[in-house]
This record gives C-alpha cells, sequence and structure tokens, in this order.
C-alpha cells in the first residue's frame, strides 16, 4: 500500500492543477448527468402514461358554418349517417372538443350548489349514445346514456338540464374520494345539477394544457348545435383510418357548400403535438449529457496517454528498479480513481445543490438519491475505462528507457 | 514576430493531433450548444415592438363573477380577457390615443379566381386602431376607418401570404372575396408581419402566425360568428349569442396606445372609476384590481419565455464551462510537457512576454478553429431542429433560425474561451525556469 500510494500522491502534487481541472470537469459532468436524468426519466414516465384511447385509428374533424342559418345538427347528422355507413368505420359521434388536444372546454364539477365546497376543474366532452364505443373507452360500472337523454342543445333553449353523466374514474375519486360515486349527484359549474349514471375506465380528454388531471373528464349527454361547428370522431377498423380520412374528407367537404372543413387531426398527431415540448426537453438533455460524458472520458483519455508520453522516463526508471507492468497499470488507474474520487463528492455536493434549486425555482421533482449512486457508478466505470488504455501503454515502457535517456 | 509565433504554434499543434482535435472538438461543441440555445432564447425573449414599449399597453380588469377562478394562471390578477361591455366602455374613452379590441374567429373564404372550395382561414376580428397601433405594415392599400367599425362596413384586410395564396401576389385592393359567404372588399394587404412572439394575444399560442385576414369585430355578432380563441362564460343559462354581448362573457382582449404617464394615470383611473361603478351595480366581486401592462410586461406575464428553454440555457452554458476546464486542462498538460522547449528558449534569449504571447496564440488557433466548427454544427443543427419538429407546430422549430446575431454570439463566446482556456497554461509556461531544463540536457 505505502509501495503505491507514496509515488501517486506525489506525482498529482506535481501537477496540482491538471489533476484538479480533471476533478473539475468530473464533478460537473456528474452533476449534470444526475439532473438531466431524473428530468428525463420524469419526462418519459409521462409521456408512457396510456392515453386511453385508440390513438392509432382515430381521427377527428371540425366542420364550420358559413352562415348563421347553418343548421349544425341536421348538418351532423348526415355526416354521422354516411360515416356509420362507411366499410371501415368502427364507430363515429358527434362532439364539441377533441381529445388530446387544448380544443375543447372545461367546467366545474362539486358535490354542492352554487360552488360551495371542494371543487374540480374539469374537462367536458358532449357526446351521444355512440361516444362511448367512439372513444373506445369501456364503463367500469353503470351504464351507457339512454336514447332519450341525449339533448340537442341550441341557442334557444335558455335552461339546460343535464340530469345524466358518466365520469371517468380519475373524476369520480377527486370528487368521491371516500365512497363510490355511481348514483351520486353533483353540481357542475356551481349550479346545473347532475346525476353520475356511469364511470368509465380513466382516458384523456381535451384541455391537456389546463390546471386540472389531464384524466378528469365528464362526459355529457349533449349534442351541442349553437356554435355553428361541430367535431367529428371517427374510429376506424385498424389500419383503415388514413384512406377513411381522405374519403371522408372529400365527401364531407363537398357534401354542404355551407360548410368548411376546418382541420383534421388524428389522435396519434395529437398526440405527438400534446408532447412535443417535453420530447423537445428530453432530446437535448441527453444529447448534451451524453456528448459532456463523452468528452469528459475523451479528456482523460487523451491527458493520460499525454501524461504516459512525457513520463515515459519516469516509468522505465520505475520499471528498471523492480516494478511490474501490473503495478504501472495499477499506478496510473489509482491516479485517476483519486482524481475521480475527489471529482464525486464534489459532484454529489453539486448535484444536490442543483437539484435543490430545480426544485425550488423550476418544480422539479427532488432528486432521488439512487440517481446518484448510479450516476456516480457510471461515472466511475466510465473513466476508469478512458484511462486503462493509456495506463496499459505505460505499461509497455520496457526498463531500457530508463538506461538510454540519461 | 507574429508569423513565426503562427509557424511555431502550428508546429506544436501538429505534433499532438490527438490532443488539437480533442480541444477543437470540445469548443466547438460547447461554443455551438450555446449558439443554439441562445439563437431560441433570444427569439422567445425578444420584444418584437420594442420601439413602442412604454406606449402600448394591454388592459385587464378583474370582472368574473364570484366562485370562479378569476386568472388561473396568475391567481390574484385580472384575467386576460375582457367581457364585451367593459370593453366597447373602455374603448369609446378619448384619454388613450388610439385603442384596440379584438377576438379570433374561424371563418373561411371563397370567391377568388380560379378557386374552386372555400378555405378556412384564422380571421382577426378586431377595431381599426389595431393596424396604426402595432405599427403593421401593408404592401397594399391600407387599414380600414373609424367608420367601418361603426357600421360595420364589409372590408377585409388579407395577409400577404393569403394575397399570395389567392391572387398569386397582384396588388387584389378594391376587389372582392366571400368571408363566410358575406361579400367582403378587399382595403389592404399586408407586407411580411410576423412579430414573436404574437405579444397581441397570448391566449392561443405564443408563436402562432398572424391570422390570415382582418375584418372589423362588429361583424362576429352582426354574422352570428363564435370566436375561436380563448372564451370565458359564467353565469346560469346556455351560452348563446347574447351572453357574448353580455357582461357573462369574457372573450376580447384589448391594447390602447398611451403615450404619457399623465394619460396612463388618467385612463387607469378611468377603469377603476368604471370597476367601482360596476361593484356598486353589483356586477364585480373582486376588490379593484385594474391594470395596464406594456409589452415587456405582458411578454413576462405570459411565459414568453419557457421554463424549459432557461433551463436548456443554463446548461448549455454550464456544458461550454466543462468544455473549457477539458481545453485548460489539455493546454496546461502540453503546455508543461513542452516547457523544457520554453525553457531552452528562454535561455537563448526569448522574453518571458514572447513565451506567453507564443502559448496565447497556440490557444487562439485552438478556439479560433473550434468556432469554425462550431459554426459548422450550429447550422447542422439548427437544420437538424428544423427537420425533427417540421411536422409540428412546435416552438422549437420556428425560431430554429440562424440570425446575425448568431453570429456575433460566435464571436464573443471565441474571444472569451480563448482568454479562458488559454491565459493560464499560456501565463504558466511564461514562468519556465530556463536552468531547470538546461541542466538536464
Amino acid at each position: 500500500m505505502t509501495l503505491t500510494s507514496h509515488p501517486l500522491l506525489r506525482a498529482l502534487r506535481r501537477n496540482p492543477t491538471g489533476a484538479v481541472l480533471i476533478a473539475l470537469q468530473i464533478g460537473i459532468t456528474l452533476a449534470i448527468l444526475v439532473n438531466a436524468a431524473a428530468i428525463v426519466t420524469h419526462a418519459i414516465r409521462k409521456m408512457e402514461r396510456p392515453t386511453g384511447l385508440d390513438t392509432r385509428d382515430t381521427f377527428a374533424m371540425l366542420v364550420g358554418g358559413l352562415s348563421k342559418h347553418f343548421n349544425v345538427y341536421s348538418a351532423s347528422s348526415e355526416d354521422l349517417a354516411y360515416l356509420r355507413h362507411l366499410p371501415g368505420v368502427a364507430a363515429a359521434g358527434v362532439t364539441f372538443g377533441i381529445p388530446l388536444t387544448d380544443n375543447g372546454g372545461d367546467l366545474t364539477v362539486g358535490r354542492s350548489p352554487g360552488g360551495q365546497g371542494p371543487t374540480v376543474t374539469s374537462a367536458y366532452l358532449p357526446v351521444d349514445r355512440q361516444g362511448l364505443r367512439t372513444l373506445d373507452v369501456h364503463l367500469v360500472a353503470g351504464r351507457n346514456f339512454r336514447a332519450g337523454e341525449i339533448r340537442v342543445l341550441s341557442a334557444a333553449d335558455p335552461h339546460p338540464r343535464i340530469g345524466e353523466v358518466i365520469v371517468t374514474q380519475a373524476l369520480a375519486h377527486a370528487v368521491f374520494p371516500h365512497r363510490s360515486a355511481l348514483g351520486q349527484s353533483i353540481y357542475l359549474g356551481g349550479h346545473t345539477p347532475a346525476t353520475i349514471i356511469g364511470i368509465t375506465r380513466n382516458f384523456m380528454g381535451p384541455q391537456i394544457g389546463g390546471e386540472g388531471d389531464v384524466y378528469d373528464t365528464v362526459l355529457l349527454p349533449e349534442v351541442v348545435t349553437q356554435y355553428s361547428m361541430y367535431d367529428l370522431l371517427v374510429r376506424t377498423q385498424p389500419g383503415k383510418r388514413d384512406a377513411i380520412l381522405r374519403e371522408a374528407t372529400r365527401h364531407i367537404g363537398a357534401a354542404d357548400p355551407n360548410a368548411v372543413i376546418g382541420y383534421t387531426p388524428t389522435l396519434s398527431h395529437a398526440k405527438r403535438l400534446m408532447y412535443s415540448g417535453l420530447r423537445n426537453l428530453a432530446v437535448f438533455l441527453s444529447f448534451l449529457t451524453v456528448v459532456m460524458l463523452a468528452l469528459c472520458c475523451l479528456g482523460i483519455f487523451g491527458l493520460g496517454t499525454f501524461n504516459v508520453a512525457t513520463r515515459t522516463r519516469q516509468i522505465g526508471i520505475r520499471r528498471a528498479l523492480g516494478a511490474r507492468r501490473r503495478d504501472i497499470v495499477a499506478l496510473f488507474l489509482a491516479e485517476n480513481a483519486l482524481t475521480v474520487a475527489a471529482g464525486a463528492i464534489f459532484g454529489c455536493v453539486l448535484a444536490l445543490a442543483i437539484g435543490q434549486w430545480l426544485t425550488d425555482h423550476d418544480g422539479v421533482a427532488r432528486l432521488d438519491p439512487w440517481y446518484l449512486l448510479v450516476g456516480f457508478a457510471v461515472l466511475a466505470l466510465t473513466s476508469q475505462l478512458a484511462a486503462w488504455q493509456p495506463a496499459r501503454r505505460a505499461a509497455t515502457i520496457s526498463p531500457s528507457v530508463a538506461t538510454r535517456t540519461v | 514576430m507574429l508569423g513565426y509565433h503562427l509557424r511555431m504554434a502550428l508546429k506544436s499543434l501538429r505534433r499532438t493531433p490527438g490532443l488539437t482535435l480533442l480541444m477543437t472538438a470540445a469548443i466547438g461543441l460547447g461554443v455551438s450548444a450555446c449558439i443554439v440555445t441562445l439563437t431560441e432564447y433570444h427569439a422567445m425573449s425578444s420584444n418584437p415592438i420594442w420601439w413602442k414599449n412604454s406606449v402600448l399597453y394591454a388592459v385587464t380588469l378583474d370582472i368574473a363573477a364570484t366562485n370562479q377562478p378569476n386568472n388561473p394562471r396568475h391567481p390574484g390578477l385580472p384575467p386576460a380577457q375582457l367581457t364585451y361591455p367593459d370593453a366597447t366602455y373602455l374603448a369609446r374613452s378619448s384619454i388613450p390615443q388610439r385603442t384596440a379590441i379584438m377576438a379570433v374567429a374561424q371563418g373561411a373564404l371563397d370567391g377568388a379566381p380560379d378557386q374552386s372550395v372555400a378555405v378556412p382561414v384564422e380571421t382577426r376580428v378586431t377595431t381599426a386602431g389595431f393596424f396604426h397601433m402595432f405599427d403593421v405594415p401593408f404592401k397594399y392599400g391600407g387599414p380600414w376607418n373609424a367608420t367601418a367599425d361603426r357600421g360595420p362596413q364589409p372590408v377585409i384586410v388579407l395577409s400577404r401570404r393569403e394575397n399570395d395564396r389567392l391572387f398569386g401576389g397582384a396588388d387584389s385592393v378594391g376587389r372582392t372575396l366571400l368571408w363566410n359567404n358575406h361579400r367582403f372588399r378587399i382595403v389592404g394587404v399586408l407586407d411580411h408581419w410576423d412579430p414573436r412572439p404574437r405579444f397581441y394575444d397570448m391566449t392561443v399560442g405564443n408563436f402562432v402566425r398572424p391570422e390570415a385576414a382582418f375584418i372589423p369585430l362588429k361583424w362576429i355578432t352582426a354574422l352570428h360568428m363564435w370566436p375561436s380563441g380563448q372564451m370565458q362564460c359564467w353565469g346560469k343559462g346556455a351560452i348563446t349569442y347574447s351572453s357574448l354581448r353580455g357582461p357573462g362573457c369574457i372573450w376580447l382582449e384589448m391594447w390602447a396606445e398611451l403615450p404619457t404617464a399623465a394619460s396612463r394615470a388618467r385612463f387607469l383611473a378611468l377603469m377603476n372609476a368604471y370597476a367601482t361603478e360596476q361593484r356598486k351595480s353589483g356586477r364585480f366581486n373582486y376588490p379593484l384590481n385594474a391594470r395596464l401592462w406594456n409589452v415587456g410586461q405582458w411578454l413576462r406575464l405570459n411565459d414568453a419565455v419557457t421554463h424549459d428553454s432557461r433551463l436548456l440555457l443554463r446548461l448549455a452554458f454550464t456544458f461550454l464551462a466543462v468544455c473549457l476546464i477539458n481545453t485548460v486542462a489539455v493546454l496546461l498538460a502540453k503546455f508543461m510537457g513542452a516547457a523544457p522547449l520554453a525553457g531552452i528558449r528562454r535561455a537563448l534569449g526569448a522574453s518571458r512576454r514572447e513565451i506567453i504571447a507564443q502559448h496565447l496564440i497556440e490557444a487562439s488557433l485552438v478556439s479560433l478553429a473550434g468556432s469554425c466548427l462550431a459554426l459548422v454544427l450550429t447550422v447542422g443543427e439548427l437544420q437538424g431542429i428544423r427537420a425533427l419538429y417540421r411536422h409540428t407546430h412546435d416552438v422549437y422549430g420556428k425560431l430554429a433560425h440562424f440570425d446575425p446575431l448568431s453570429l456575433l454570439w460566435a464571436l464573443a463566446l471565441t474571444v472569451l474561451s480563448t482568454l479562458v482556456a488559454g491565459l493560464y497554461p499560456a501565463w504558466r509556461a511564461g514562468q519556465v525556469a530556463p536552468a531547470a531544463y538546461l541542466r538536464t540536457q
């Protein structure tokens, strides 16, 4: 031990600045690596949440009327009759708001009238009886809407009476945390009473950027007709989405000279858009950290190689005095390990500080110590690997070098 | 002398090609990461109408009913939009030099020559003040006047893109078009105008293009259209056309041109007086909270710069720091390795300053090469980002354009990296004592 540690410290002491710089670099890299890994993992987990929808085979179509005499109810009924008879269409419905986009509305849901007591802000989606089939979501409790329950809303309807609603499991739990929500009365928007007749498994509704949980959605038994526009939601048989989308766009665009198709997002496209910010962040962070780690290793490798070249004579003398090859390798690796250890300790402190700062300022979740451990292991391993090749080269230096240059 | 230093530096760099490559790559990567994030950050944080920053004010009032979140993003602040009665009342005031109230509506244009189907167009419904206040450039014609607002007269202004699409870029002023099956006369065509961020309405995205068409505000109610942007209503009963004009729905953005502090104070007093009066009649339940925001404040309030881009900017500079530390370490090791050479040169009569200059030039060469690499990388990276987000309406893809400022950044970062990376190693090389190295030879 004394034999190896002594010259080791001496060598480091002779050129402390170089070692300090490398340690500094390793420390910062570790700190960034750990925090970036935590942020990226969090982003990936968020993106991997199930949408609960058939994103591959569903598309939406926004249809708008060109005049105030445009009759949404008859136009959308015609479109639905056409779509439901189109071979390849699994289900179609009319709605107002598109899942996985922020194209939709929200309302407050509470247990008592007048906005008293706790309320939850939830997205809503007006649907007809085909709504659940079109969204491809199943009920976990209760029943679907009955034909008589679907109301046609219009500008002439001054007092809406909603009556029955279906909610997602997430919303049911948010409003009634301690008992079953089925059959319970709720108040929508503070005033409108309704009864929960069904609970669906979770799916992501519209209002993805809203305040509420993305899984909180209430399905209303309505056809919204007062806005001179509507959304069609179409689910096709597997693989037929794009063909049906083209066909339907052509037909519906030509069918009514008073209507114009606004846009036709597929749910997979909507999902991609919804996560583009998170994906950006994950891509940029991963890219920068990988490059940083690579640079760190290249630095260790380059400096190691250079050190071996400048210390040839010293190594030769050591060899001539009886050091074995593996002693030389051990010496260089130990030198590196010492530098890395110093850097890593600094890095851990820095990582925790950055993590704390991110928690305070950007609302990032507190850094899990596991990331520190794994980051430390990764950095230690890769840096030793980077130092390995120069150390091996040092070991090949012949003892005769010592005698030759003197 | 400079030529000699350069030759020596090149010779030294060629002696260790691996290390030279490593240092060049480190500086190149570090600088390019900074330029890319700076370019995005600069685009996000820029004020697209800075010359009128302290003249233009977004007008907000706390007008929500009780039990409704007044501004979900910023509790305690009034919402970004106004109701129709409030906005029209404030717009009638003669205190501001100009005002504009506005919303966005989905329309469809038809009736251009060679047009077979109606095309959907985002349309801004606004008042004449909009064009003057925001210094909107016109290619043909001009804005409509206040009389057209009152009518409303069927007048329309097209964006340059839309005019290119419908009329092949020809002067279309005086021709007519169908907007939602109603005949409108084209009075103006905009020149290129793409303020980023789109400060005048940040409720539907910060980096979307301005609308393709502009018509007087009153048409939205005259034609029974609905705003397609953000709208929030409360109270009992269904939302009908009449609720749009009533006090229960906020859907309008309002801006006022208030060039002097006195006019701002007077307008704010008017807003407060109006709110007090409305409170007496039982409408407003919130404490007085009328606010004016200049463009810069408005951009900050609406998070024009995202958290993510701030994070990435910090990360990029940390990355550059690591790259520079790497370069310092390598240069230092290299210069120390070549210390005997410096020793001999000192012994032969080279001054300390000359040795330092010589090594600084070597460091400068490295960072110059690194910066050239950085420029190439930056162009590539920006193109890569654009390609990556070509199909999405994403901020990053849209803002990834190499601007002249990026070049300036590159220059500044190069100088910085040379100084940071080269100074210490060069100074150390200059400290070499000649005697020590003469002895070993």
